[in-house]
């Protein structure tokens, strides 16, 4: 299929969107800033007759608070999520994650329901929003639901979405002292790659010393879907963070994943980095948590 | 463009009509309505700046302005861009002659095959904009998206420093 046989709707409003989704989700397919949906046009990845234009939807652009709850409207930028002071204060690991995706061009374009949509196991803003447990907001005409993420990512490329359904909200709680987040990633390369194996940690520290009473710990493009390594977050938890403690418990996320080998780098590649990704993680974590103490 | 089945017909859907402003002025055009910006600019308004050379958002000779950001336009469609501030390389041009950031890039030696250099005005224009005096650190971040087959980006860097200077 050629992009000039495509046909495009662009509608008015999220309703309006909606009602043309109801009605021919067989045979239109949604896109947003379609940095990736483009490519997989052309290159006859996917086919389509008709193309959704959610991209000029202004309403689904916001980043906002409510109390301590964050709510990032779906066609929110990548761009709109670096330049929001809003996240600047209450999820900087987001922000910091969202800036190594792409370039700035498709910083510009891609947003943020799109990489969850497009559910890719090395998308590089999934690993930030599994470990603060957020929820992902769909809505038909019909009907409106609020997912966990961890139950909206299915499997490899599979998401907890209808035909008829669009992403239309992110939402977590703010991270705020005693907890803290951080995101690494490792590539080929200083910019514009993809994720050979990425990690996002949340953390809530215990009043004193380097302990945590409480950890999250999500891994992408170690395994089909993003990953929680539970069995490292069970190790560490309650635990003081040690030199070995910390190795120990990079062993174990190592066991809880399951590569494969690509072009990027192989499965025995991936194992071996996933402690190191850890190690740099908590560390950077435990460093700012020093500066929480100077007077 | 690229190699395909070799059908020269093109079951061309019915065009629509678009319009934007391009360089300061309003344009009105009738496209097929997933034709990229890209062609759009090139070849129907023969606005010939940016360049399609990998067609896929890895090399940024596309790079445009699309209200006030730096976007690629091979990855969007004419209908995207409807009602939208659109600015090429052509558009930073003063009375005809290159601007503070064009003369930085010939003076310092930037442009080599010159392929490139359109994109990476837009994206330097894009970096000044917001932010007037940027570190080394900050130009190659703000210029990662774009690629010079011609491996200048050494001197790439110091256009855009003396640009920042002149600003």
């Amino acid at each position: 299929m050629r992009l000039s046989e495509i046909d495009v709707v662009s509608p008015a409003s999220l309703k309006d969107a909606l009602s043309v989704l109801r009605d021919r989700s067989d045979r239109i397919k949604p896109i947003a800033g379609s940095t990736d949906a483009i490519i997989q046009l052309k290159e006859g990845l996917v086919q389509a007759k008709e193309l959704l234009d959610l991209s000029r939807l202004r309403e689904l652009r916001y980043i906002r608070r409510e109390g301590s709850t964050v709510q990032v409207g779906a066609l929110s930028t990548y761009s709109d999520i670096i330049e929001s002071t809003v996240l600047g204060s209450s999820c900087r690991m987001l922000v910091d994650a969202c800036r190594t995706i792409g370039t700035p061009q498709i910083q510009s374009r891609a947003t943020i329901g799109g990489n969850l949509a497009n559910a890719s196991p090395a998308g590089d803003s999934i690993p930030p929003l599994y470990v603060l447990d957020a929820i992902i907001k769909v809505q038909s005409r019909e009907r409106t639901r609020q997912i966990p993420i961890k139950k909206f990512f299915i499997d490899y490329r599979k998401i907890d979405l209808m035909p008829d359904e669009l992403i239309t909200e992110i939402s977590f709680e703010a991270v705020e002292k005693p907890c803290d987040a951080t995101f690494l990633k490792l590539g080929l390369r200083e910019a514009h790659f993809i994720s050979l194996a990425n990690v996002a940690v949340w953390v809530r520290w215990e009043p004193e010393g380097a302990s945590l009473s409480d950890l999250r710990v999500a891994m992408g493009a170690v395994a089909p879907v993003v990953i929680r390594v539970r069995k490292c977050e069970d190790f560490l938890r309650n635990r003081t963070l040690t030199e070995d403690a910390i190795w120990q418990a990079g062993q174990i996320a190592s066991r809880e994943s399951s590569p494969i080998s690509d072009v990027r780098a192989s499965i025995e590649y991936r194992r071996a980095v996933i402690p190191s990704l850890l190690y740099k993680a908590l560390h950077t974590l435990i460093d700012s948590r020093r500066t929480w103490e100077k007077p | 463009m690229k190699a395909g089945d070799g059908r020269l017909k093109e079951q061309a859907i019915v065009e629509k009509k678009f319009s934007f402003r391009l360089n300061g002025g309003e344009v009105f055009v009738s496209a097929p309505p997933a034709h990229t910006l890209l062609e759009v600019l090139r070849e129907r308004l023969h606005v010939t700046g940016p360049k399609e050379d990998c067609g896929k958002g890895e090399c940024g000779a596309c790079t445009v302005l699309m209200n006030g950001k730096p976007v690629l336009s091979c990855l969007v469609l004419i209908s995207q861009a409807n009602g939208a501030e659109i600015v090429t390389s052509e558009g930073f041009m003063k009375d005809n002659l290159p601007d503070y950031v064009q003369k930085a890039f010939v003076d310092n030696g930037a442009v080599q095959c010159g392929h490139c250099i359109p994109g990476f005005i837009v994206s330097t224009e894009a970096l000044l904009n917001r932010n007037p005096s940027p570190t080394v650190g900050e130009i190659k971040t703000a210029l990662a998206g774009n690629l010079c087959r011609c491996t200048g980006y050494a001197s790439i860097i110091r256009a855009v420093q003396q640009a920042a200077q002149k600003d």
